[in-house]
């Protein structure tokens, strides 16, 4: 099966989702917007991202900035499943001291992570600098993704780099907002009155798309129907998302933002994911 | 220049243009202050390499450290306390714990904002950016100085914060002034007392230094430590064996320069007189830098009588 079929990137989400469920049984982790970002993640890290783990510092490589820093759990299977380093790694190491994974991630212990990341509305703004920096290299070809989270949106900074990267023509930087509709403390709606992500958007005059971000065939199209990489406008995909997806008990759930599952959630889970799976792709 | 004095700002934002020249990988990024910050003739010259993100200083830093990820050494701009504390969790988390070559330049350090008010002055900078792990601060006193530090600039790999102030200062070394993370400089010599100083102060402390001298005959010793961080333990240590410290600051007394000073001369158990002198901890809201420095008592009347004092 190949990387571009959509039952295997279907099989390779689904086997995200599971590791980070195995993970989750362990530690605490981000759970619910490790899941929400799941799809996005690995049709960015599985299909749409030029990045050789055996050749990290390649000019010609997409980089990725994880705005959302949380997610670093979703990031770092995605980065196991195309050989930076095994899913056993990620889950065995994770939250050690002096590890290279963890509840956020860092460039110093982990060259696979070109920025550290986990204050939000960082990530963005040096994603810029890294796009700007890459058209006075003359380099055309390469993107520069970066992730945040809806809730992420209230940080005055992200707007700071939003203005910046529309005066700057930065074609080459696609902002994927994971719009899971909540944070830490509830309601992205009824906390922050950020209203419609996507205007606001638009109103700075980015290229922006609107899409079902748990839907892997629309992300993929997404990603094939990017404007050029030399191109002069930046791109925001506002990916609508369901905070904790693909496990029933954690979608749109707050108390899921970060948690913990027994034994027994573990196995069921597992278990409803790869029956749905089987019932999507096998019957 | 002017009457054997300098801006340090002016001295610090021409001197783009020459490492510019040096090293392509030189770039400027900017927050609607390239005038004020003296960097028009580099970005007149090298409009490739400028950019200016309008006034959105937390996005400056972190854009700098994005343009450094990629290789790039980008020399980042603005008004002290903008940049130290507007931005002060871009400088940390972006540039420090990225451990990215960003170099962060701020100006109006200290009280040298003066007439402006207190918002454009910078007080808290050396106690909040030598409180960050892994990047190095320097305060510059003098011009061949300030040249040579931003010459420095390039080979250091660290993080690095300069500051200066706006204010002229008197024109003390010469050309081949050796700077360096670590280092400080014996202006004069003594051994009687020691004045520990740095930026603007310093030679306010050479003329208190010289008044005492002629006074009284004891004989004061004047040291540049510009390098706020890595600090000159040797340089503390000897100044206190002569028993009589004036540290002079231009920001607040709490942190900083007297306070890391402080800290070496009670970890070496060394006995001895010691007297900050710097902004009281207050703010005063606006009013011109040299009043303020009398104010202080950071300027030679200020500074001889602090030193007197600890022959009392």
């Amino acid at each position: 099966m190949k990387k571009d079929d959509l039952i295997y990137l279907e099989k390779a989400a689904m086997d995200i989702r599971i590791n980070l469920l195995r993970l989750c049984n362990k530690e605490v982790i981000h759970i619910g917007g490790d899941l929400s970002v799941a799809d996005v993640m690995t049709v960015l890290w599985q299909y749409q991202m030029k990045y050789d783990p055996d050749n990290i510092t390649d000019e010609n490589r997409d980089r990725f900035v994880l705005s959302k820093g949380h997610a670093s759990a979703v990031t770092c299977f995605n980065q196991a499943a195309i050989g930076c380093y095994s899913a056993e790694d990620v889950i065995n190491e994770y939250a050690t001291d002096h590890g290279r994974f963890s509840m956020h991630s860092c460039n110093l212990v982990n060259p696979y992570v070109e920025i550290s990341t986990g204050s939000l509305g960082h990530g963005m703004p040096v994603a810029c600098g890294m796009a700007a920096a890459l058209r006075m290299k003359g380099n055309v070809t390469s993107r520069v993704y970066t992730v945040m989270g809806d809730g992420e949106q209230a940080e005055g900074s992200i707007w700071e780099a939003v203005a910046n990267a529309k005066r700057y023509k930065l074609g080459n930087l696609v902002a994927i907002v994971d719009c899971n509709g909540l944070e830490a403390d509830g309601k992205i709606d009824e906390i922050t009155g950020l209203g419609n992500i996507a205007d606001k958007y638009r109103a700075f005059g980015w290229n922006v798309v609107e899409i079902d971000g748990n839907n892997i065939a629309e992300i993929k199209k997404t990603f094939d129907e990017l404007p050029a990489s030399d191109s002069e406008i930046p791109t925001a995909i506002i990916a609508h998302t369901i905070k904790g997806k693909g496990v029933s008990f954690m979608e749109n759930e707050k108390r899921w933002h970060a948690g913990k599952i027994s034994d027994e959630q573990l196995k069921e889970c597992i278990n409803t994911l790869e029956k749905a799976f089987e019932s999507r792709f096998k019957g | 220049m002017k009457d054997g004095k300098s801006f340090l700002r002016n001295v610090i934002g021409e001197y783009m243009t020459e490492l510019g020249r040096l090293n392509d990988k030189v770039v400027l990024v900017n927050a609607d202050l390239a005038g004020t910050c003296r960097n028009t003739d580099f970005t007149e010259q090298y409009p490739d390499r400028s950019f200016n993100v309008g006034i959105a200083e937390q996005n400056m830093v972190s854009f700098g450290a994005g343009l450094a990820a990629e290789g790039f050494v980008p020399y980042v701009f603005s008004m002290a306390p903008f940049l130290t504390m507007r931005a002060c969790e871009q400088c940390r988390t972006d540039v420090a714990y990225g451990n990215r070559k960003v170099r962060m330049i701020g100006t109006y350090a200290g009280v040298s904002g003066g007439i402006s008010g207190a918002t454009h002055w910078a007080i808290e900078d050396c106690g909040i950016m030598t409180s960050i792990p892994g990047i190095h601060v320097f305060e510059v006193s003098d011009a061949n100085q300030a040249r040579n530090l931003m010459k420095y600039s390039l080979e250091s790999d660290m993080p690095m914060y300069v500051r200066c102030g706006v204010e002229p200062t008197m024109n003390i070394y010469r050309e081949d002034i050796e700077v360096e993370a670590g280092g400080s400089i014996e202006v004069k010599s003594g051994f009687d007392g020691v004045i520990l100083c740095a930026g603007v102060l310093v030679q306010f402390a050479i003329e208190a230094a010289n008044r005492i001298e002629m006074k009284t005959g004891k004989s004061i010793r004047v040291v540049d430590m510009y390098s706020l961080k890595p600090l000159d333990r040797q340089a503390v240590i000897s100044a206190a064996k002569t028993g009589r410290v004036v540290v002079a600051q231009d920001h607040n007394v709490i942190g900083g320069l007297g306070s890391m000073t402080a800290v070496v001369i009670a970890e070496e158990g060394i006995k001895t007189k010691f007297k900050i002198i710097g902004v009281k901890d207050e703010f005063v809201a606006m009013a011109h830098a040299p009043y303020l420095y009398q104010y202080y008592g950071m300027d030679a009347d200020g500074l001889e009588s602090a030193m007197m004092s600890l022959f009392e």
